[in-house]
């Protein structure tokens, strides 16, 4: 037992590079855990071999300050609030933290080979075991995590106890910390390969139980109790099985799952999920995925299920959050009693075409063909012809909602820049500006958007007004811009109304275009049908006189 | 004749802004009102299902899952008046996202409207809605 009380707690800026420990002062810093917070700075030199872990300092606080109520930080204290003279023999003690996480620090442990100072200190706890998670040296020091409060107080008692070739003792502090990660490509490929292989497409289940154990990943910090680390192991998942139906998170040390939250969003099929053996303290913060549609729920093994006096009570308040659950904790459940409402959010199928009268077919395929070809042709100045002397056209363009892909292909600077979104747009003056008016207008402004590609087959088409003096015609697809770089395919919603002119054609007098980035939904279908439409004569007159209707629609208002 | 062509222009965004806020309130809150705001004659056209006169689509609409729109793009052009039957009418486009009943994603939607002068009251003279997928 060292002579001046408890190592971990008392150790000086300059112990790690002096084996004297005698000198006493009353220098001491109350360190405490708080996740988030980085106030490494402060720390002084021989500290920042520590800063790879969320530390905050509160300020130094002399030994007669300990017992103090402010003693205990939220995130769980380092040790022992027992009493201490500063003088006088002490207990050594290590108090768990809510964060099952600990970082063993050798000082000077960099001077002897890892696989020395790791059967050292394996030989001394035997028969425990513990695996050394994320073993780096840091300076002279030496550092490695522990995931079991049992070991790393049984390491913390190994201070000063092994005598190392050199002569010197080996120290050994033990902190409650969690090693810092920064999620990169090469280890979300890491990730991935893992997860490949503890992947099983028969049952479209995905096993994760005690993840950061997992042998492929022992070089890497991989907890998924980190948000970072949770959510890149979500986005994985999301890209590469989106299907999947059953995930097993069983024994990860989760304890704040407020950010699986994305999990509903991004694994619509996600049935059954497994969280047993976690931290999770409240049946509350389950919260986050209640839209998630299980029928299968594993929570044995979390506090939240110990809160709970009544078992009945406990199965019955999970219910509530996930109706459609049918075995909890591995027990199927009796049939709940509901109420016959209508739960069943069907939607009517969508169509892909109407037709407020079926005469307009002809003119509506003429009329696109035709000035799809011109508008995706080489210049848009012939679209001159189209358009009617007084035409007014314009463009509003918005990013999608929650868009989490990050690729600048997707960036709409050059629609946002001309964008008419008149809830952003409040000034009459330019209201009246972006309205492009009179078709020379109209055509420079159509002209000077990007060259694409129309999927028309792909595009759904309502003729909402078919009369002889007017039509209006909406369109929703998508199209790929031809000249820019990455060829990104944007979504477009698109309304046309078109009126007879002098010489007996057709001429669009309004035009309304909105444009978006594609869903990924939309990606995969795009442009999948033939394009006969690409065959089609291009250089043929524009908006051609088509027939006349001859019938008149009941929608004709008076 | 510019100053009237200009005051035609505000006054078809500022209709804009006002319908859209009344017209999404009530097919969210208060549908079995919605169809009051559609011409008698008025033409739905959802996802490709037309539905056509007032009482049919009150009739569509109810049947929908409840609902929550969120505006987010609005835009709105006037449309030259000898068009509709020499009544005022404005061409209205909105986007945002919907999400429907028990289920919480956020389904990104393009929605466009004429919208005419009958008495003094604007109504629906047709409504386009779409959800943005695909369609092939």
């Amino acid at each position: 037992m060292p002579k001046n009380g408890s190592r971990i707690r008392n150790f000086k800026n300059s112990e790690h590079f002096e084996h004297d420990d005698r000198t006493h002062s009353g220098n001491t810093r109350r360190v405490s855990f708080k996740p988030g917070t980085h106030k490494g700075k402060k720390w002084n030199k021989p500290m920042m071999l520590l800063d790879d872990a969320d530390i905050d300092m509160t300020g130094s606080v002399g030994p007669h300050m300990r017992h103090k109520g402010s003693f205990r930080g939220r995130g769980g204290r380092l040790i022992s609030p027992a009493p201490m003279s500063g003088r006088g023999p002490m207990r050594k003690r290590l108090n768990p933290g809510s964060l099952p996480w600990y970082q063993i620090i050798i000082p000077y442990g960099a001077k002897h080979p890892k696989d020395v100072i790791l059967r050292s200190l394996l030989s001394f706890v035997s028969p425990d075991v513990f695996i050394p998670h994320y073993y780096k040296t840091n300076g002279n020091a030496a550092v490695f995590y522990v995931d079991e409060f049992k070991l790393a107080e049984k390491l913390l008692h190994a201070d000063r106890k092994i005598v190392m070739s050199d002569g010197f003792k080996l120290m050994i502090i033990v902190r409650n910390a969690v090693p810092n990660v920064v999620v990169d490509a090469d280890m979300k490929e890491k990730m991935k390969l893992t997860m490949a292989k503890r992947y099983n497409p028969a049952t479209k289940a995905l096993d994760l139980t005690k993840f950061h154990a997992d042998p492929d990943l022992t070089e890497i910090f991989c907890a998924l109790f980190r948000p970072v680390i949770m959510l890149a192991a979500i986005d994985i998942i999301a890209e590469n099985i989106p299907d999947l139906e059953a995930l097993n998170l069983n024994d990860n040390k989760l304890h704040g799952i407020d950010h699986l939250k994305a999990l509903p969003n991004k694994l619509r099929n996600l049935k059954i999920l497994y969280l047993g053996d976690n931290r999770i303290p409240f049946l509350g913060s389950l919260d986050s995925m209640k839209s998630l549609p299980l029928v299968e729920l594993y929570l044995k093994g979390n506090p939240l299920v110990n809160r709970f006096q009544d078992h009945e009570i406990y199965i019955s308040d999970v219910r509530k959050k996930f109706p459609k659950l049918v075995k909890l904790d591995g027990v199927e459940l009796p049939p709940a009693i509901g109420f016959d409402v209508q739960d069943n959010c069907a939607l009517p199928p969508r169509q892909q075409s109407f037709l407020v009268d079926p005469a307009g077919q002809n003119l509506v395929r003429e009329f696109l063909t035709q000035y799809y070809a011109i508008y995706d042709g080489e210049s848009r100045q012939q679209l001159l012809e189209a358009y009617h002397e007084h035409a007014t056209m314009s463009l509003a363009a918005n990013y999608l909602t929650n868009d989490s892909r990050n690729s600048p292909t997707l960036r709409l600077n050059s629609y946002i820049s001309n964008s008419r979104n008149i809830i952003r747009i409040t000034e009459r003056e330019s209201r009246r500006r972006y309205l492009r008016a009179g078709k020379l207008q109209v055509v420079s402004f159509l002209s000077d958007l990007p060259k694409t590609t129309h999927d028309l087959m792909g595009c759904a088409v309502d003729l909402l007004v078919f009369t002889p003096s007017m039509i209006v015609l909406t369109m929703n697809g998508l199209y790929k811009e031809t000249t820019t770089n990455g060829n990104p395919m944007r979504s477009f919603h698109r309304t046309f109304v078109i009126v007879p002119n002098a010489g007996g054609g057709f001429c669009i007098i309004n035009d309304m275009l909105y444009v978006t980035n594609t869903t990924k939904e939309q990606e995969e279908k795009a442009f999948a049908a033939a394009l006969p439409v690409e065959a089609a004569p291009a250089p043929a007159p524009p908006a051609a006189p088509p027939p006349r209707p001859r019938r008149k629609t009941p929608r004709r208002r008076r | 004749m510019a100053e009237v062509i200009a005051k035609n222009i505000d006054n078809a965004c500022e209709t804009a802004e006002e319908f859209t806020k009344i017209f999404y309130k009530q097919v969210d809150n208060n549908r079995h009102l919605s169809s009051k705001l559609y011409l008698d004659t008025g033409l739905l056209v959802w996802n490709g299902n037309g539905i056509n006169g007032s009482d049919k689509i009150q009739k569509f609409l109810m049947d929908l899952p409840a609902s929550n729109h969120v505006l987010k793009t609005l835009d709105a052009q006037p449309i030259s008046e000898n068009l509709v039957s020499n009544k005022l009418s404005y061409l209205i486009q909105a986007c945002g996202d919907v999400s429907y009943q028990n289920d919480d994603t956020k389904k990104p939607f393009q929605q466009t409207f004429v919208i005419v002068a009958v008495d003094g009251k604007w109504k629906i003279a047709s409504d386009c809605f779409r959800l943005q997928v695909p369609y092939s």
